[in-house]
This record gives structure tokens, sequence and C-alpha cells, in this order.
């Protein structure tokens, strides 16, 4: 039991329809996600990194057709072609959300500690008084002083830091397996983030959660989580142990991204490093590699086919790169 | 610097009324900073510090309750009317989101000829050819010209905002946070055209981020907000490689790592609390309550600014020993905690 992950995404395709237009957010992406470990989402706007975690869950905007295919398997279960009954009991349960911004996550006209006690009702069958003593030790957990008083008090009472808190003690109420956090440090300062990141880490490893870090911001990544999974276009570029990718990357836009952030020996004035160009828009069909425009490693072969992930000369790490790959066999 | 300083400002106020009756949130409480022509300062701390009342208080967004902004000498806060806008042509803004800050039914060249026009540029032919240098000058395309400002991407449509600012030939840009809605591959696009701007056009930047490490590549001086007041100032230099107040130092140790091998093994402390209400601020030093280093006296009085060296100021009691380390906000509070 121990060696099946416990949420094993493969060959994953998303595409939505609305009244106007069809774009595939994600298109044929793999990982998995064992139980106690942390996997990193990286990419930038529009890369399908929260649509790729969310649309298997049902949590899209309606007046959005979603179509999926491939297969989201959570504890063996296969998720793709459940009904939305069977899904709904999944969410909050089995699977806990943490959102980007905490004030609109919350209720803003009920009391923080009726928010959490809620989940533990509903999720644990939980009486409305039990529940609200989970509350007050889930408020405890996510380390916030002054718990009671902070169970009376309304979201808009209550600063970013210790709003995302509650958010957190929310996502865990239903005790869930798995935990998703969808940029849970952007809406916040550098110095709550830290705070935030710290705590995330610290429940995931006391709980022994599997969670999957949504994020854009690659200095979030490094001290949070154990696998990377690096998107661009709707596509993964590279994965494998942050260890690995963070410290030596291959692909040319994981080398691009890390390169870009600017560094304390940069001399004070000089240029910024950054990829040349935008990225693609979604609606438009990508034959070859979706980042050849962008690429310094670009030669004609890449506009014809998409490169396949394979394992790279470090068999943990993954590249979706031909010219990197040169002469290996696909995995 | 022997230069007159293009954009002064002077014990600068700002303050709202609050919704407790009869109390009042100081947003920017006794300001002073300076700008000389063609450089960029940087002005950083965390989200309710003021930093951006600071800013739209500068362009006039906001009405200042008392002190004085001095661009070339005249003082913005006592015009009104036409005389406040001839002056205030030379001192303009650059907003965070360019989503927001564009007209999505016009295309990029309407957009940047109503600046024109705006700024007074009568002549047809002359708006036509101050279009295009404009889009050249930010590295846009002609061919961006005819489309919708809603077609473009990001980074795209701040370039257009940025051309729009530069149609009026400012002498200063107060930029709010000017890429952090941007996407990581383009920002360091936008951040180039702005060192471009700075190099080819002489264009002052208050350049106003919480991202630290953004700003010390591109600043050369920087000055540090808390809760209204200005905490620390310094060369980029200076300030990056001696913090001399305990918030400066708290804040520079809170940005993330990239490399796993130095994050992980980070067992450093962590900034306490959040931000204390403007409304109430703590008496004395406003850092005090989150200060590892805080004794009683910091309760009784605000610390007066240390000169520790001719380009960097501090307003901590204990900033010469912090300037020299023999004392560190940091190494206090891992003793603290141990």
């Amino acid at each position: 039991m121990h060696d099946q992950p416990l949420l094993d995404v493969s060959n994953l395709t998303v595409n939505l329809l609305t009244a106007k237009s069809a774009v595939c957010p994600v298109d044929g992406v793999s990982y998995s996600v064992r139980q106690g470990e942390c996997l990193a989402i990286v990419g930038e706007s529009g890369s399908g990194k929260t649509v790729m975690n969310f649309a298997p869950l049902g949590l899209m905007p309606t007046g959005v057709t979603t179509m999926l295919s491939g297969s989201v398997k959570l504890e063996g279960r296969e998720l793709i072609g459940l009904p939305e009954t069977e899904i709904q009991k999944l969410r909050g349960k089995s699977v806990g959300f943490i959102f980007q911004d905490p004030m609109s996550a919350l209720n803003p006209v009920r009391r923080i500690g009726r928010q959490i006690a809620e989940m533990a009702e509903l999720h644990l069958n939980l009486t409305p008084r039990a529940a609200e003593a989970r509350a007050l030790e889930l408020v405890k957990l996510v380390g916030i002083s002054d718990p009671a008083a902070r169970l009376r008090q309304y979201p808009h009472e209550l600063s970013g830091g210790l709003r995302q808190r509650i958010v957190i003690a929310i996502a865990l109420a239903g005790e869930p397996k798995l935990l998703i956090a969808d940029e849970p440090t952007t809406a916040l300062d550098v110095t709550v983030q830290a705070q935030i990141l710290r705590l995330l880490k610290d429940v995931q490893r006391r709980l022994n959660m599997a969670m999957v870090l949504i994020t854009h911001d690659m200095g979030v990544v490094a001290g949070a989580a154990d696998n990377i999974v690096v998107m661009y276009a709707a596509r993964a570029a590279e994965c494998g142990p942050v260890d690995k990718v963070l410290v030596s990357p291959r692909h040319p836009y994981t080398r691009g991204l890390i390169n870009a952030i600017p560094r304390r020996e940069d001399p004070i004035g000089s240029e910024f490093r950054g990829l040349p160009g935008i990225p693609p828009t979604l609606g438009a069909p990508i034959r070859g590699c979706a980042l050849a425009p962008r690429c310094e490693l670009a030669v004609p072969a890449c506009g014809n086919s998409r490169p396949p992930l394979v394992r790279s000369d470090d068999s943990a790490v993954l590249v979706a790169c031909p010219v990197v790959n040169q002469g290996k066999a696909a995995a | 610097m022997t230069q007159a300083p293009v954009l002064k400002v002077e014990n600068l106020q700002t303050r709202f009324k609050s919704v407790q009756r009869g109390k009042y949130v100081h947003a920017v409480d006794d300001v002073s900073i300076e700008l000389y022509p063609g450089e960029i300062v940087g002005l950083v701390g965390e989200s309710g510090c003021g930093k951006s009342t600071l800013g739209r208080t500068i362009v006039g967004l906001e009405k200042a309750t008392s002190g004085r902004v001095l661009l070339d000498g005249v003082d913005l806060t006592t015009l009104s009317g036409a005389a406040l806008r001839d002056s205030r042509r030379a001192l303009q803004y650059v907003f965070q989101d360019p989503y927001s800050s564009l007209n999505d039914r016009q295309t990029v060249g309407e957009a940047i000829d109503e600046a024109l026009v705006i700024a007074g540029t009568r002549s047809p032919e002359e708006r036509d050819r101050r279009t295009k240098e404009l889009l050249d000058q930010v590295g846009l395309a002609s061919a961006v010209r005819d489309r919708h400002t809603r077609e473009l991407s990001g980074g795209q449509r701040q370039r257009v905002a940025i051309a729009r600012s530069l149609a009026v030939n400012p002498r200063v840009l107060i930029c709010d946070e000017p890429v952090s809605a941007l996407d990581l591959s383009i920002r360091a696009q936008v951040m180039n055209l702005f060192l471009r701007l700075q190099k080819d056009l002489g264009v002052a930047c208050l350049f106003i981020a919480h991202d630290l490490a953004l700003v010390r590549q591109a600043a050369s001086r920087v000055y540090v907000m808390y809760l209204g007041k200005i905490v620390e100032h310094g060369s980029s230099r200076e300030l990056y490689d001696h913090p001399s107040h305990p918030y400066s130092q708290m804040l520079l140790a809170s940005a993330p790592e990239v490399d796993p091998r130095i994050e992980k093994n980070r067992r450093g402390p962590l900034m306490i609390g959040e931000v204390p209400s403007p409304t109430n601020p703590p008496s004395g030093c406003r850092f005090r309550t989150r200060c590892p280093l805080a004794v009683d006296d910091c309760a009784k009085a605000m610390p007066p600014s240390r000169v520790l060296s001719p380009e960097h100021t501090a307003a901590c009691t204990f900033a010469a020993d912090l300037h020299r380390g023999k004392r560190s906000a940091l190494l206090q509070q891992e003793v603290s905690a141990a």
C-alpha cells in the first residue's frame, strides 16, 4: 500500500468548451503524489496548472463544459466518469482545498467558528457541539493565538495571514488525505508568506497528508516541495525531485525561469535576465514544442512534433525537449 | 550629489477618517524623501505600510493632510486648477494592473493619442509622429497600433500604459508595483524597459514594490517603509549588505531561496505576527511590537534617524550596533526561541 501513490494522474487531458470557444488548457499530463509527499506544480498564468487540479474534482465555473480524458486515481479509485454526487463527497473530505485569496474563500457574514465547524459536521458526522470543539482544536493546530476568541470573529476582523490560517483550518476539518493548495501565499506579504509556508509544511508532515502546491513562484517551491512538475502551455516541460530540478534544471524553460530570478551577486543597475517573447495564447493549437519561438536551443525539428517527456541522464528527472534529450529513447 | 532633487517630499502626512468615530488612519506619517534626476529609487515594505498611499499622495490622487511635495522646487500641495495641471505633467503614475488601467475598447493607437491630446499636442501629424516614437521607446511593434488593448498580453499592456505616461515627457515616474501582475518570464523584459528609459530619457523613477530582490537590482537607493514611516534609507549596496533596522533585517531574511540545498537547511527565524493597525499605531517605535530587540525605552518615543554613513540612515536606537554587525535582530530571535 505504501508504494502505491495516493493520487495518480496519467495522461490527463482537459478540454473546455464555452458558447464561443474551445480550449485545451491541459494536454496529456501525468504525475503522482504519495502519502506524506508534497508535489509542486509550477507554471505561468494560463499554463493549465490550476485547471489540471480542479477540473477532475468538478471545480469549474458554470457555463463551461469540461471534457476530461485520461485517468485520475485517488487511492486507487478512478475519478473521471464518477457522478457529481460521488465527487461532491470527496471534496472537503478526502481532498482539502486552499485557495489563493482567503477573503473570497470565506463567508463574510458568518463567524469563523461556524465556518470551520460546518465542515466537521458535514464530513465527519459530528454533532454541532462536537464540531465546535473540533473547530477549536483546528484553530490551535494552525497556530492562532487566543483561539476561543477568534472563533467568534468574522473574517473582516482578521488580517490576511490569519484569514489564510482559517482557510487552512477549514481545509483540514474533514481530515483530508490530499491537500490541494492553489497559490496559497500569493496574496500575502513576503513575511507572512514564510509563516504560512512553514505552517503548511508542518501540518502536512504531522498529519501525513499528500499535498499538491500550485504556484508560479519558484521561491515557494524549494522549502516546501519534494517533487516538482514545471508546466508550459498545457504540457509538462520537466518533472523530478526538487533537489535535482531546481539545482540543475535541464529544460530550457525551467532554466529560463530560474535564471530570471534576480540574484544577490547581480550588479546594481544591470540588465534583468528573462525569456524573450511571450507565452502562446490558449486557443491556438501548437504542433511542435510550444516553447520553440522563445527557446535559445530551438532547431527546425522542434516545430515538427510535440516533444515527449523522456528520462534524462538522471533517471529521476524527465524532460520534454528533443535537443536536451538528443539520442535518448522515449521513456 | 550636487544636483538639485527633481522631487522632494517634506514631512508629508496623509490620513484618512476611520470608521471608528473621531479616529484617523495614519497611512503616511511625516515622510520625507528625495528623488534626483535620472535615478531609480526603491520604496519597499509590507502591504498596508502606506507605500502606495505615499505614491498616490505625491501625484495628487490622495490629498495630503500636511507637508509639501516639491517638484522642481514648486510645491504641488498649494496649487490648484490649471496651475496644478501644468506642473503635474512632469509627474506621471504607472499602475500595478495593466488590465484595469487601460480602456478595453480603445486601440493601442487611440490610447496613446488620448494621452497626447490631454498633454496638449494639437496637431494630428505631430501626435501621429509621437505615437510612433512612443511605441518604439517602449519596444512595441508599430503593427500593434491598430489592435485593441484587450487583445494584448499583460506585458504588452503594461508597455502601452508606460507609453501613455511617457506621452507628456515626464521627469518623474511613480511606478506602483509595475511588474507584480506580470508573469515571471515577462517581468525581466519590462524591468529592462525601465532601466533603458532611465538611461535614454533621464526619467527618475520611484519604484514601489514588495519584491526586494527586484528592487535591489534596479534601484540605486532604497527607502524602507513601515506603518507610515520611513525606517531606513540607504544606497542599495549599503542597505542590502548592512541592513541596520531590525525590520529591514527581518524583511530581507523572509525572502525565500530558490536553491533547495539552502532553503531546506535554513532554520532561520520568521517575522513575528503582522503589521498592526495604522488606526492605533504602537507608541514610540512602531516596529517595537514585532521587534526581537525591543526594550522598554522603545515605547516612549519614536527613535530619531541615525546617520550611519553619508548615504545611510536608520531609525532605530541600536542602528549603529546593527550596522557594525555587533547585534542582529535575527540572532536575537534565535536566542530567545531556543
